[in-house]
């Protein structure tokens, strides 16, 4: 299997992991309720701290993703896994398409209330960077049960490439899914509100959902063509 | 599971403190925003005076309704800060 190919298949699987809309959901709120109570300067600190929390569990999910796949699969996931994980990408693809966001002029996704009740609450309390940077983790594990195949995939599709350019693709991989807050975040430096991201995520729901939808449906079309054919 | 239910005295600071930190969110400048947590507050002073006991969701309905009034965008970000995720 050739770089190219490999990178490809990294590339998608940011695409669908960066279209999951937990850790931007969670930098929103953390936002709206830093900017109620806070000045704008500890606000961006805490922003950055979640940034950054998120960011931690995405590159340890994807370097635990790699050891798993070294060492149960001794290095390449087998044509039997792989049809496996397809039917789980092809199933949160439909997820995507028709539970993950609730009804209604919101935003709110397809967690239990009494779990995204617990996240508003930790985003209303985070004061300090630490609390921040573990809502950001929080956001991440929040997301795993649809993620988890995603970082499967990476950590296969990267450890096929050459050794030394893995680390470089693991990096890349974490700074790419974070790319959406990094946008949110410079935005918000540039002098937009949260409120008008918000209006946006609302007004295009049915874009997002269709994105993440397709794109996790590619990604397992694309992996069936070049990995299992 | 039933829901613990909590009682409290309704309080007017409190409205205005919880439009006001609305409207630092949506950057609105803060003079406006008193003057708008107040146009609101006397708003719901006025709903409430007849009533014994409403709930907060009816409270959070009527807030929503006077800010529609004054600052739609406002009102959006108070009515959807529990509807992000």
């Amino acid at each position: 299997m050739s770089d190219f190919l490999n990178i490809a298949t990294v590339a998608l699987v940011v695409l669908a992991q960066s279209s999951l809309q937990l850790n931007l959901g969670g930098l929103i709120l953390l936002y709206h309720a830093s900017a109620g109570k806070h000045r704008r300067r500890k606000t961006r600190y805490l922003a950055k701290s979640y940034i950054w929390g998120a960011m931690a569990v995405n590159f340890l999910a994807v370097c635990s993703s790699c050891f798993v796949a070294d060492r149960l699969f001794s290095g390449k996931l087998s044509a039997l896994w792989m049809l496996a994980t397809i039917g789980v990408l092809v199933a949160c693809g439909i997820v995507m398409w028709t539970l993950y966001y609730r009804g209604g002029k919101n935003t709110e996704t397809w967690m239990p209330r009494s779990f995204a009740r617990y996240i508003r609450k930790k985003s209303r309390n985070a004061d300090d960077n630490i609390s921040a940077f573990s809502l950001g983790m929080l956001s991440s594990f929040a997301e795993m049960p649809l993620s988890l195949a995603l970082y499967l995939i990476a950590g296969n599709a990267i450890l096929q490439t050459s050794a030394n350019i893995q680390i470089i693709l693991i990096v890349a991989y974490t700074l790419l899914t974070a790319l959406p807050m990094f946008v949110l975040k410079l935005r918000m430096k540039t002098g937009a509100n949260v409120i008008a991201a918000q209006r946006w995520r609302v007004r295009n729901k049915k874009f997002i959902r269709f994105v993440s939808g397709s794109s996790f449906l590619i990604l397992g079309l694309f992996i069936f063509t070049f990995w299992v054919l | 599971m039933a829901r613990k239910k909590i009682s409290y005295e309704y309080s007017r600071a409190g409205v205005e403190q919880s439009i006001l930190a609305s409207a630092r969110s949506a950057r609105i400048p803060e003079g406006w925003a008193k003057q708008i947590a107040k146009r609101v507050a006397d708003g719901t002073d006025r709903w409430i005076e007849d009533k014994d006991t409403v709930t907060e969701g009816d409270l959070r309905r009527v807030i929503v309704r006077e800010l529609k009034e004054i600052s739609p965008e406002l009102a959006f970000a108070y009515s959807n800060h529990d509807k992000i995720i």
